[in-house]
């Protein structure tokens, strides 16, 4: 990506070639990252045929274990077998219960999006409103009130607050289930109440940083001529916000949200694992103590060519969402 | 490129409408803070009234008391003696970590930003593939292979901090890179190496002060987690996340085995973050 980060270099033919460059990027760092983790993975200790196996087994048994799983052969072979493989979505099966990884991943999936997708609606609910708040009212008690509580969020921890969440809402109050994830087809309520402590805990510690910037960028905005014009003309304090200083400032949302994702990854895996969702963060983690490395190949190569593609597309999308951005020479 | 240029923001977007001489009190406070936590860190063998946090005193999930001042858990051990050997770890995972990540992450930085061209490609794009690798995952898968033990567990937070850090030391010495000093540097002969450590880091230091503060909250949280998902020191040693994720089968009818030692946490993180957010404010308006 160095330098090649801005779309704007040159007109149309450079428009082009740059979204060339970055999809060359995407796929040279999902290449990167899928071989780092699976040389990590080949590093770990001890033979996962005696794992799975168990102490007993005969060397017989053993061999045949890893002629199988093709363990016998070099790192990077094996690599490009299991790549092979993954790009016609065969990501292998797991070990112990033989049930292919990709068909375990799709049950978990649903749970993670969802979660992932609430937490969003939560975020952009909270922290418009409130960063459009701060900077208008600029400089009042309502402005230090919003900044010096996105400041404190900060310093509270997902596991930290999850934790009190449960404390306070599920065990004084027994409003929300202790944990556990319930689907959309088993009752609407059920699937809201069970998703709205973890899609609030991870919204806390994305409201700040959303509210901050976002604060930053409306200041910047309210200091231009339009909006002076806007004012001018007698409208509504409502419309100068939402029809004239949104769109602007939607470009500063996309930038965050692409910045904020690696975060909200990170956080989603434990969050799943504090409120006992089965997503693919608590998969995640359970693979990893279970010695499952088939799932983790495959969840972190998700990962990382998710977090990569997104950030992509959002360099690609900033033209259509900025019109400055598209005329620049 | 855009990323950096939204990681300065950070530090003018947070101009709080308050008074100096307030901002002031704050700093002092939070300074305050920071020197109990270290000072009972340090001192916690020889103060008589810090309890031994192994010891079992059968008085089993006791609420706050005179003698108890945390209340105990559910194998009776006394909370507050256990928040203070927690901070010991907590404390050295976090200072040894951000160490190694500043120094290591501000080395890359400068590299990359003095000389651009293909080191800095190279540079740049480790520093993006490490960015999109979610660093939990990755400390935990860190932490898996190589066997838990406090050095382990140290390598992968530290590793967590080093491509943050990388970024804005190389967008500050992007800023400094072309100035006249470092020119006239150059007219006189200086070598690189020169040039890098006696003009420039001087330049940059105030800055990677400030994020090495944020970044010393950032390893905590992080250790914090994994202690959570049973993947930092392993027990009995005892780190503040250790603690509250000991609690979190007692929530019921012992809460405050998490809330004191997350009180203590959050303190100790705002403080950390607040003077890094003031030092990133001054040395901002001064650069």
């Amino acid at each position: 990506m160095p330098e090649g980060g801005s779309p704007a270099s040159s007109g149309r033919s450079g428009f082009a070639r740059n979204i060339g460059r970055r999809l060359v990027w995407l796929v040279a760092v999902v290449l990167i990252v899928t071989f780092i983790i699976y040389w990590l993975l080949d590093l770990l200790p001890g033979d996962t045929c005696e794992v799975l196996l168990g102490a007993g087994a005969t060397e017989e048994f053993l061999e045949e274990c890893r002629d199988e799983n093709n363990f016998g052969s070099p790192l990077v072979v094996r690599y490009g077998t299991w790549l092979g493989n993954a790009l016609t979505g065969d990501f292998g099966e797991l070990y112990l219960s033989r049930l292919e990884v990709s068909t375990a991943l799709g049950q978990k999936l649903p749970a993670t999006l969802w979660l992932v997708l609430y937490t969003m609606i939560i975020t952009l609910a909270v922290s418009v409103p409130l960063g459009m708040l701060a900077a208008y009212k600029r400089g009042s008690w309502a402005d230090s009130l919003v900044s010096s509580a996105s400041f404190g969020f900060i310093a509270v921890p997902a596991f930290v607050l999850g934790l009190l969440l449960i404390l306070l809402f599920s065990v004084r109050f027994d409003w929300f289930p202790l944990g556990g994830y319930a689907g959309p087809t088993s009752g609407l309520i059920d699937h809201w109440k069970s998703l709205a402590l973890p899609a609030v805990t991870l919204a806390a510690g994305a409201i700040p940083i959303y509210v901050r910037l976002l604060r930053a960028d409306m200041i910047q905005n309210l200091e231009e001529n339009y909006a002076a014009m806007v004012k001018a003309k007698g409208m509504p304090t409502r419309t100068l916000l939402f029809r004239h200083m949104l769109r602007p400032s939607s470009f500063t949302l996309v930038t965050i949200a692409g910045i904020n994702l690696a975060q909200l990854i990170n956080s989603t895996i434990v969050v799943e694992f504090i409120f006992d969702i089965d997503g693919v963060g608590s998969f995640l983690i359970t693979s990893v103590l279970a010695q499952e490395y088939l799932v983790v190949q495959t969840v972190c190569a998700l990962i990382a060519t998710v977090f990569v593609a997104v950030n992509v597309l959002l360099d690609i999308l900033y033209p259509a969402l900025d019109p400055r951005v598209r005329r620049k020479p | 490129m855009k990323l950096h240029r939204h990681t300065a923001d950070l530090g003018h977007a947070t101009a709080h409408p308050v008074s100096h001489r307030l901002q002031n009190i704050w700093l002092w406070l939070a300074a305050a803070w920071l020197a109990v936590i270290v000072a009972f860190a340090l001192l916690a063998p020889v103060l008589g009234f810090v309890n031994d946090p192994y010891d079992l005193t059968l008085e089993i999930k006791k609420g706050p008391s005179g003698s108890f001042w945390f209340g105990t858990d559910n194998l009776s051990r006394d909370v507050f003696a256990r928040v203070v050997w927690g901070a010991r770890l907590s404390l050295l995972i976090a200072f040894v970590s951000t160490l190694i990540g500043t120094v290591i992450g501000g080395v890359m930085g400068l590299v990359s930003g003095y000389f651009k061209g293909w080191i800095d490609d190279v540079i740049g794009s480790a520093i993006n593939i490490l960015l999109s690798l979610p660093a939990l995952m990755f400390a935990m898968l860190i932490v898996t292979v190589m066997e838990q033990s406090l050095r382990n567990v140290i390598i992968a937070v530290s590793i967590l901090s080093i491509p943050a850090v990388a970024r804005v030391a190389r967008a500050q010495t992007i800023r400094f890179a072309d100035r006249e000093f470092v020119t006239a540097a150059k007219g006189m002969g200086a070598r690189h190496l020169r040039i890098v450590f006696r003009e420039i880091l001087p330049n940059i230091l105030p800055v990677m002060l400030s994020f090495a503060f944020l970044a010393f909250g950032i390893v905590i949280i992080s250790e914090g987690a994994l202690s959570y998902i049973g993947k930092s020191v392993p027990s009995p040693s005892i780190t503040w996340g250790a603690i509250i994720a000991s609690g979190k089968n007692h929530l019921e009818d012992a809460p405050h085995i998490i809330i004191f030692p997350a009180l203590v946490l959050f303190l100790t993180l705002l403080a950390v973050n607040y003077i890094g957010d003031r030092l990133l404010q001054r040395s901002g308006s001064r650069g």
